[in-house]
């Protein structure tokens, strides 16, 4: 992928360190993840060095340097949900999907993340099928959403 | 049309007379109806109001509105003027809705079933949840259309606006917010006049507002209702702000997991510029100011004010020292003033009402009200807005409703992965900025996560610990390698194997994080495990001494056994992940031991009490 | 000039002015492991920590890192008082968990008399605590090749995804400024690895000795304006150059 490929994506973004964190959103809802060589014209159009770039793009979750599974499946670990079992239905979509947290199922059909807290607290606890929100989520549901999906 | 300082107050005048004849129908499409069908059901109304040919004489309008605070009971479908309240609804409620609403009768299935008295309630106004409650942050939540701008106004919006363009000094202006006391809900409870004075006060220029909606709290969402909901009331409050420390440049660094509060707060800055109410010359005055919106990148510590300020800048999240402050030096090193969403709604109010009226409701050193993210082991989860100064118990039994039957109220976690937990000893304890802290926990931002019998208090102090494992940023060294000493600790407590010298090693390990770390994510890190141990020692004691985990959620400390009020009915076998319940129909069943995950579904689901914990074999 | 009191003798100092170049000033010995005179202080390592109050605190007294913590008259400072040096001691704890190797780590462990780690030690830990110097200093005065990757408890250094950097000029600023030698480098003749990076190091057009390496020349002369000519003398020809010149003089 040549670096051109993001040139209208950078566009939009004035020149200066201020948007960088702006510009990589915008990468990453585009790519779904940060491809390298966006990395780098990132790091060239805001005028920083790469290593910049990278402390960056690793320190915050929202960013990815691996592309992602076909679907995400994200549990949700804040408080509320965890209270109602969070860390069961975490549990279940590991044993199911074959793959931890954080990681890509072999076949790359899902991403299986956690978040904290998607703010539908009064629904915990919630899994989340790419935007799909499911509340009131029970373990034994895990099996149906993910044959649902199939 | 542009609003100017003269043509504004006739506007609004027009609006209400317009809207005075009209009936609304209301569909909540926040996030947590949507996640429910929230739009199909918008959709289905629509068609529905459509078909019924509603001729010319009756004035209805049909739009949607932010969260209510309420998402268990949605989709929301209310109608105004008289709060009509449907809970629960479906697209195919629309037609009989639409009836309802012709023949004056609403549909009795979809209204709201009190809990004691298993009496419809017709209107919000009657349901205990919305009438203990004392709505000022959240005046408009629910009630109005989050992208409609005349919908705003009609309510008074900018109205306090345009009385400080029109006849306020920028010092008059922080002198309200000072005398009315508002102190910052963001959590660490700052003097929000104190922090304006210094701003506007401090040399340097330009000077940044920045409205801090990241909303880090676990299991808290009043801020995201608010900015979903009533983004307008949050525009208001900085414009004000901007005003009175003389900042021509503001922010809104809103969390990545609210896309739809960026998306409604986009549309009112568009509308609010159209409209000559953000931007050049705002209503007309010689006062300009711009707003933009920064997106967090998932990090909880970038709620932190400093590293907040990193962010905006495009830089790593890592906090700084505090030793010269941000009205002096913050953003880009020039005078900034953050305050969080809930104080920045506030500020209407303050200055529409005046300050005695702000100042007459809460304690002595917590003024007004506070909303509350009142979720976990009760019956009404959801968002609730009370006088400060309310108990705890008020809260959680009286207007949440209580724990659901059956179940026994354990604790209640406040204030986040910085707050603590208290247990049914404290709950006359009245929660404001000064009372919670006293006694090993805080108000925090107002995250209220109740928990009962079946809530393990180690698990939790681990889960917190896990949290900032995290989310710390991993600068200085007392949080990043402290909480990873406490985390495998606390993993090995809960694993059974504790050892009594473990709660030695963690009370020095909170001294270390308290005293050590270099922001309030590691310095108040502690909060979470002390509390615990404070308030229930003993169940560390057991989960160590006897290897026992009564709450059964320490999978390797407990195991799930079915005894003889088993009535045969299969529940438990059906919610079983892994199917390991077995037996025949009308008669007792058994737990294969080998295959159970000690999930606790099982438990959860039986309603003879024929399920039971005991320790690990 | 306003005063502070420190460790209970009367001190004048410059406003503004931070309490650990006070203390450095008087002979007053504070632990530091992340900070370095070439770049703005950062407050991560915490050891440098010292207690300060005031007489209108009435008692109250608060922990602060005297790395950045700006001396203001009429404050009180005392710089190993038992607070002090109890977080002291509990940090270190922490680091010699982490970094056991680590030479100024196991120093002040022994100072603080601190015998058996309470922690589970890692004994082929890294050496590196994370003090942010090195990656500052190569922002800060060089070309910024390196940074921390990830947050929290994964943090470490290291130069875009861990490959030889484009950016890195082969200077060793970073390595030679580690306060624990953590950031391994070779050095053998003319020729120098650092971060997977191979350079060839220019030799004195004097004597011969190594000077720098070509991308570091470039580098300097693009940044700072110096010609390559003048790089490529060691600074033991140059200060000979210098004598022989000031001899003639003299003479
Ligand atoms: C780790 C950490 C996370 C925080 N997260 C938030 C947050 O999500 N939202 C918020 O408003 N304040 C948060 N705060 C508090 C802010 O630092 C700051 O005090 C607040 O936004 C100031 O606004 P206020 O005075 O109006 O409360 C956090 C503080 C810390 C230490
Ligand atoms: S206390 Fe934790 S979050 Fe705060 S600066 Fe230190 S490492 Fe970062
Ligand atoms: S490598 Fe050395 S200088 Fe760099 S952060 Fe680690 S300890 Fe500090
Ligand atoms: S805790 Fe899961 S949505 Fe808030
Ligand atoms: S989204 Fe409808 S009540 Fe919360
Ligand atoms: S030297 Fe001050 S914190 Fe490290």
């Amino acid at each position: 992928m040549p670096s051109t490929d993001f040139a209208e994506l950078l566009e939009k973004h004035p020149p200066v360190e201020e948007s960088l964190i702006e510009i990589l959103h915008d990468v990453q809802l585009a790519h779904r993840y940060l491809p390298r060589p966006a990395l780098v014209a990132v790091a060239a159009h805001c005028a920083v060095p790469l290593a910049r770039v990278m402390s960056v793009a690793t320190f915050y979750k929202a960013f990815s340097l691996e592309p992602k599974g076909e679907k995400v499946l994200k549990v949700c670990m804040g408080t509320a949900c965890h209270v109602k079992g969070a860390s069961q239905l975490l549990d279940e979509a590991e044993r199911l999907l074959g793959c931890k947290c954080g990681e890509t199922t072999a076949d790359g059909r899902y991403t299986l993340e956690e978040v904290n807290c998607v703010g539908a607290c009064a629904m915990a606890p919630l899994v989340i099928e790419d935007e799909q929100y499911h509340g009131k989520f029970k373990p034994v549901d895990m099996k149906l959403l993910l044959k649902a999906g199939e | 049309m542009k609003l100017t300082l003269a043509n504004i107050d006739g506007y609004r005048q027009e609006l209400v007379t317009q809207r005075k004849e009209l009936q609304s129908i209301m569909v909540c499409c926040g996030t947590g109806c949507r996640a429910r069908n929230g739009l199909g059901v918008a959709e289905a109304m629509g068609e529905a109001l459509e078909a019924a040919g509603l001729g010319d004489e009756v004035k209805v309008e049909l739009t949607s509105t932010g969260c209510h605070g309420w998402c268990e009971q949605g989709p929301i479908v209310t109608i105004e003027p008289d709060g009509v309240f449907y809970t629960n609804v479906k697209p195919e409620h629309a037609g009989e809705i639409v009836a309802g609403f012709q023949s004056g009768h609403p549909v009795q299935k979809l209204l709201y079933r009190d809990l004691t008295t298993r009496e419809r309630k017709v209107t919000y106004h009657e349901v205990p949840f919305y009438s203990h409650q004392t709505r000022w942050a959240m005046r408009n939540v629910g009630r109005i259309s989050p992208t409609e701008i005349d919908h705003y106004i009609a309510r008074d919006g900018y109205k306090a606006l345009a009385k400080v363009l029109a006849g306020m000094s920028p010092a008059e202006v922080v002198d309200e917010v000072a005398k009315a006391g508002l102190r910052g809900r963001g959590g660490g409870g700052f003097d929000a006049g104190r922090k304006w004075r210094s701003a506007a006060r401090a040399s340097g220029s330009p000077k940044y507002i920045i409205c801090n909606g990241d909303e880090g709290d676990p299991g808290a969402f009043m801020d995201r209702s608010i900015m979903e909901a009533d983004p307008h009331g949050v525009l208001e409050g900085m414009i004000i702000g901007a005003y009175a420390i003389g900042a021509t440049q503001g922010y809104i660094y809103v969390r990545q997991e609210y896309p739809l509060a960026v998306k409604h707060l986009e549309q009112a800055m568009a509308d609010a510029r159209e409209m000559g109410l953000l931007g050049e010359q705002i209503l007309g005055s010689d006062f300009s100011f711009e707003i933009k919106i920064a997106r967090g990148g998932g990090a909880f510590v970038c709620g932190e004010s400093s590293a907040l300020m990193r962010s905006i800048e495009g830089k790593v999240g890592e906090p700084r020292a505090k030793y010269v402050h941000a009205a002096d030096k913050g953003l880009f090193d020039r005078p900034t003033v953050l305050n969080n969403v809930e104080t920045f709604i506030c500020v209407p109010l303050i200055l529409d009402k005046g300050a005695e009226h702000f100042a007459a409701t809460g304690t002595a050193g917590s003024k007004g009200t506070k909303a509350f993210s009142v979720v976990g082991k009760v019956n009404c989860n959801g968002l609730i807005e009370v006088p400060m100064g309310t108990t705890l118990r008020e809260l959680i039994f009286d207007v949440a409703g209580g724990v659901p039957k059956g179940r026994t109220f354990k604790a209640v976690q406040t204030g986040g992965p910085s707050g603590g937990c208290l247990p049914e000893s404290q709950l006359d304890l009245a929660v404001d900025f000064d009372t919670l802290a006293d006694a090993g926990s805080m108000m925090g931002s107002g995250g209220l996560i109740v928990m009962d019998d079946r809530n393990c208090l180690v698990d939790v102090a681990r889960y917190f610990v896990k949290f900032l494992v995290d989310e710390s940023c991993g600068k200085c060294v007392p949080c990043r390698e402290g909480l990873k000493q406490m985390l495998a600790i606390l993993s090995r407590i809960t694993q059974g194997e504790g050892r009594t010298e473990d709660l030695v090693a963690i009370d020095k390990l909170c001294d270390v994080l308290k005293d050590g770390s270099l922001c309030a994510l590691g310095k108040s890190a502690a909060n979470p495990v002390l509390s615990t141990l404070k308030y229930f020692r003993s169940e560390y004691e057991e989960h160590i001494r006897d290897g026992f985990c009564r709450a059964g959620v320490c999978g390797k400390l407990c195991s799930y056994h079915i005894n003889e009020k088993c009535t045969g009915c299969a529940v438990c076998a059906k919610v079983c992940p892994v199917t390991c319940i077995s037996g025949e129909k009308k008669e007792l069943h058994v737990i294969d031991q080998g295959p159970c995950i000690q999930c606790g579904s099982c438990f959860d689901a039986c309603r003879f009490d024929a399920i039971e914990i005991r320790s690990a074999p | 000039m306003s005063e502070i009191i420190l460790n209970g003798r009367k001190v004048k100092v410059r406003k503004g002015e931070f309490l650990l170049a006070v203390a450095r000033r008087e002979g007053i010995e504070i632990p530091t492991l992340c900070q370095h005179d070439a770049v703005e202080p950062a407050g991560a390592c915490r050891l440098c920590l010292v207690e300060v109050t005031r007489p209108e605190w009435e008692g109250w007294s608060k922990l602060v890192t005297s790395c950045l913590f700006p001396a203001e008259d009429g404050l009180i400072v005392s710089t190993d008082s038992a607070p002090v040096h109890k977080t002291r001691k509990g940090i270190l704890e922490l680091l010699m968990a982490r970094s056991p190797n680590a030479v100024p780590v196991r120093e002040l462990a022994r100072q603080y008399g601190i015998e058996q780690c309470p922690y589970p030690v890692q004994h082929d830990g890294d050496n590196c605590i994370l003090c942010d110097i090195c990656t500052r200093v190569c922002q800060n005065l060089v070309t910024g090749a390196i940074s921390r990757i990830d947050r929290g408890v994964g943090k470490r250094v290291a130069t875009p995804f861990a490959e030889p950097s484009t950016d890195c000029v082969g200077c060793l600023a970073c390595a030679k400024s580690c306060p624990t030698a953590a950031i391994p480098y070779e050095d053998e003749g003319l020729r120098r690895t650092i971060w997977g990076k191979t350079f060839e190091v220019a030799s004195c057009a004097g004597c011969g000795a190594p000077t720098v390496t070509a991308e570091q020349a470039a580098w300097i002369e693009q940044s700072k304006g110096v010609s390559r000519e003048d790089q490529l003398v060691c600074d033991r020809c140059k200060a000979q150059k210098t004598a022989a010149a000031y001899q003639k003089l003299a003479w």
